[in-house]
Formats: C-alpha cells, sequence, structure tokens
C-alpha cells in the first residue's frame, strides 16, 4: 500500500484541534470518524492502480519520457513541475492533456478528460511524484507567464450569478473565515496542498476528483458559469492555482472532506 | 523522390506535432456571457423599506435560504421555488456570510446583523438607501468587497432587495 499522505494527516488534526468551535464545525463526529477510517485505507488507491495498469498498456513510461523530451529517470522531476510548456504541444499543458498527447503519440483513441480512463493516468503519474514538491516554474518562458497571468485574471474576475470572483473566497484576508459553517481554506498553505494532493478521495462526492474539476465545483456552488476543462483558462487556473501550493509535498491520492 | 522526402517530412512534423490532439475548448464566450455590469448606483425606490408582515417574511426567506432546491420550508408568498424556465430559484444565503436573529449554521464573513436597527440606524450610522445599494450592488462604495452582487446581475428584482431590506431593519423578537 502507499504510504498515507501526511499533508491529509495534518488537516484531519487540525480538524479535530479545533473542537471548541463544535457545533459550527462542518465536520460532524460521524464524518471525522470516517476520515480517519479513509486516512487509513484511500479508496482513491485503488483507482490509482487502475490508473498504472491502464498507462502501462497503452503509453508506458519510456514512450511517455520520450514523448515530453525527457529521460525516463527524470519524469518525476519533470512531472512536480506540471503544468509546464511542452514542446509537441507548443503550448502549456496540464498532465491530462499531456496523457492525450501520449495516447495520440501511440496511435491510441485520445479519451476526454472527463472520462475515468484519464482521470486514474493522472493520478497515477502524478503518484509517480510523491515526495517531490510542486515545483512549478511560472517565469520559465513567455508561455507560462502568459499564462500566470491569464490564471490571476481568471481567478480575480467576479462574474456569474452572484458577482462572485474565486479570491472572494481564497483571498489571504480571507482565509480561515466560514461561510456558514465551512472554514474557508487557504490554497496555499502546507495543510491544504492544493496542488500537491489532487487528485483527490472526495469524501463528500464518494469518488476521486481532479483539481480541475474541484475548481468547477467551486464554480457550480457559487454559480459562476463552468469554465471548461482544457480551454485555456482551466489551464491558467491551475497554473495559477499551483503556483500559489509551490514548495509543498506532492502525496497522492488525497483525501478531502 | 522529393515527393518521398516531403511525404517523410510531413508525417514526422504531424508526429512531433500534438497540439491539435489535446483537448482545448474556447472557453471565451462563456466568460464573456457570465461577466458582470460595471458598478452602479442604485436608488431606492418609492415605499420600498415595508413593516408588513408578507414582505419582512419574504426578506427572511431570501435572507436564510440558498436555493428552490435546497430549502427546507416551503416559501411564504410572492416567492417560487422555480423560475419561469423550470431553473431552480436562488435565494440570497446571505446566512453564509452574516449572523442575525435566529440564524442555523452561519458565517463570519461578513459582519454580524443582529440587532441591526437598533445598533445601526437608531443611531444614524445605517439607513435603508445604504442597505439598499450595499445589496443591489456592494462594489460601489468597496471595489474589493468580498459581498455578493444581489441586483446588478438580476438575481434579485427590486422588490426582493426591498424585501431583505425590510427583513433586516425589522425589530426582532
Ligand atoms: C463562495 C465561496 C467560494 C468561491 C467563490 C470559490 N470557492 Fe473554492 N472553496 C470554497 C470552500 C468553502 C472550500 C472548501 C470546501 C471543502 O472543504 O469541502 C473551497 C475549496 C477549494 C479548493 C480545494 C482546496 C483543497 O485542496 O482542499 C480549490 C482548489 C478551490 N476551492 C478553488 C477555487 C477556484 C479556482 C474558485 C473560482 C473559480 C473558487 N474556489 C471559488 C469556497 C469558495
Ligand atoms: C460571500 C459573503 C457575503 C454574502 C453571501 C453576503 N454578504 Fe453582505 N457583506 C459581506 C461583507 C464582507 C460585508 C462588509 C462590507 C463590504 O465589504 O461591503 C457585507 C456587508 C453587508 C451590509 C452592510 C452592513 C453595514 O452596515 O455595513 C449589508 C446590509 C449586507 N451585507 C446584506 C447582505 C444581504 C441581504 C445578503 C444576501 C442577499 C448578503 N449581505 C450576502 C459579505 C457577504
Amino acid at each position: 500500500m502507499r504510504t498515507l499522505s501526511i499533508s491529509a494527516a495534518l488537516v484531519c488534526l487540525a480538524l479535530l484541534s479545533s473542537v471548541h468551535a463544535e457545533e459550527k464545525l462542518s465536520m460532524s463526529d460521524a464524518d471525522k470518524a470516517m476520515y480517519a477510517e479513509l486516512l487509513e485505507n484511500n479508496p482513491a488507491e485503488m483507482e490509482v492502480g487502475e490508473g498504472e495498469q491502464l498507462f502501462n498498456s497503452l503509453i508506458g513510461s519510456a514512450a511517455y519520457a520520450k514523448m515530453l523530451g525527457v529521460k525516463e529517470k527524470d519524469l518525476p522531476k519533470t512531472i512536480a513541475g506540471f503544468p509546464r510548456y511542452v514542446e509537441p504541444a507548443k503550448k502549456v499543458v496540464t498532465l491530462s492533456q499531456s496523457l492525450q498527447m501520449a495516447l495520440a503519440n501511440q496511435g491510441k483513441e485520445v479519451s476526454k478528460l472527463e472520462s475515468p480512463e484519464i482521470i486514474k493516468m493522472t493520478a497515477y503519474i502524478k503518484s509517480l511524484a510523491n515526495g517531490q514538491k510542486t515545483s512549478i516554474d511560472v517565469k520559465a518562458n513567455a508561455h507560462m507567464k502568459e499564462m500566470m497571468a491569464l490564471g490571476q485574471q481568471v481567478f480575480e474576475e467576479r462574474r456569474g450569478g452572484r458577482g462572485l470572483s474565486c479570491n472572494n473566497c481564497h483571498s489571504a484576508d480571507i482565509v480561515g473565515q466560514r461561510l456558514r459553517m465551512q472554514p474557508l481554506p487557504d490554497l496555499g498553505a502546507k495543510v491544504t496542498a492544493a496542488a500537491g494532493t489532487w487528485p483527490a478521495y472526495r469524501m463528500t462526492q464518494g469518488q476521486m476528483v481532479t483539481l480541475d474539476k474541484r475548481m468547477q465545483q467551486c464554480m457550480e456552488n457559487a454559480l459562476l458559469a463552468k469554465i471548461p476543462l482544457g480551454s485555456r483558462e482551466m489551464v491558467a487556473l491551475e497554473v495559477y492555482v499551483t503556483n500559489k501550493t509551490k514548495g509543498n509535498a506532492i502525496q497522492i491520492p488525497g483525501l478531502k472532506r | 523522390m522529393r515527393k518521398v522526402i516531403i511525404l517523410g517530412l510531413a508525417t514526422f512534423l504531424s508526429a512531433a506535432d500534438l497540439s491539435q490532439v489535446i483537448e482545448s475548448p474556447d472557453a471565451t464566450a462563456i466568460l464573456k456571457k457570465d461577466a458582470l455590469p460595471v458598478p452602479k448606483q442604485y436608488i431606492m425606490p418609492e415605499g420600498c423599506v415595508s413593516n408588513e408582515k408578507a414582505a419582512i417574511a419574504r426578506g427572511q426567506y431570501l435572507f436564510h435560504n440558498l436555493n428552490g432546491k435546497d430549502a427546507k420550508e416551503n416559501p411564504p408568498e410572492g416567492i417560487s421555488r422555480k423560475l419561469a424556465d423550470g431553473k431552480d430559484k436562488q435565494y440570497g444565503n446571505c446566512v453564509a456570510c452574516h449572523n442575525i436573529e435566529g440564524a442555523k449554521g452561519y458565517g463570519d464573513i461578513g459582519p454580524d446583523m443582529s440587532k441591526y436597527k437598533e445598533l445601526y440606524m437608531d443611531s444614524g450610522v445605517r439607513n435603508a438607501q445604504f442597505m439598499y445599494q450595499k445589496i443591489a450592488d456592494p462594489r460601489l462604495d468597496n471595489p474589493h468587497t468580498h459581498m455578493t452582487v444581489n441586483l446588478a446581475n438580476g438575481l434579485f428584482s427590486e422588490r426582493e432587495v426591498c424585501d431583505l431590506v425590510s427583513y433586516i431593519s425589522a425589530i426582532k423578537k
């Protein structure tokens, strides 16, 4: 079995230690017990295992490394730096998109970003970087700089049914405050480590979810129109949010509420 | 011979250029449609604030509930669970950020609204027009506000904003 997510354990500790606000906390005692149990045995481990099988039969790490133009032994380091500019795509891509490229390169059918195949394989290849730190370089080249700027703009733009932006709930001056009973997470904090811990098993959804899907869930809850997976704006958001958590350890699969 | 080289080059290029196989839909139209109008001043309509029970009940309902799908209690007369187009009607969910009398599971992003009339209106620091603008479009006097926009984006009607003002400024038992 894979090692447990330390950051998830920290989240758990943080939640358990704030019992003074008990009834206002978002997690009931039953939820906390379930969380502790899932920490022992993250259901998403199985999907990561399935991702490994799919990846090995459809692509393989030698072909994947070659497509990215890196040595196979450098894959963990390379993966820890995603989203990144990759030459054969001529643009900044997410790990999931790089799998679409690799599938096409192997002459295989290209599955949708939404598909279980891509989600499981994304979790698997990201887990190859477990123990590494997220190392995105938003100044690496003009493409990354441009995507970082776009990401910040999308993050801060107020829109939708309630006129809210991501920043309205995740800006530095507001994290830790409560929306209903829900503490607002600091996306960059060690305990959250947003980029290092997705794909994660989401208890409230009973399934493994990728970071872009998680961001779409926030959009849905806050009545912002959902930005489609893979679009420039969604990749830019992933760049921006990943950069917030730069330096935090990668621990896949994560475990989230 | 030349043809072969060109063909060879073409396959080489197509193998190397993987930009076309990536799923990358265009989101600009979605974002444009979702944009907000620029902040604007709103003047409270005549007879906006009411001490009628019905108006206060509507305001209370809008304040404490998220939308027609999630609300446990049935809405008071004058508010429906669904919109004409069949979609769920969205309410204010103000309690997500504000405490107020009788609030259950409130948040603390915005100021506590308990005893609002006694504490803020009777002393003259706040009035109904201030509240009306804040709810309609809070960006006008605070460009960095974390509060929701409720009239400028068509979430509510003028009357619904007035119902909210009536509820917040009502004396509560
Ligand atoms: C109305 C408030 C609100 C808005 C607007 C909002 N979020 Fe969130 N977000 C939350 C809350 C609350 C949580 C924590 C929920 C939980 O623990 O299940 C969260 C969690 C997240 C997480 C997961 C953090 C983690 O690793 O545990 C990410 C990533 C995220 N939001 C990104 C975004 C992005 C990107 C946007 C804008 C498109 C956005 N959020 C808009 C309230 C909001
Ligand atoms: C996402 C958080 C959030 C939500 C939801 C929200 N508010 Fe606010 N509200 C705030 C914040 C923050 C302030 C502080 C002032 C400012 O930034 O504009 C505020 C201020 C106010 C004020 C002015 C208080 C004063 O006297 O200074 C009123 C009135 C108000 N809100 C009413 C409402 C109503 C009614 C709703 C629901 C329709 C609502 N709010 C929903 C966050 C929120």
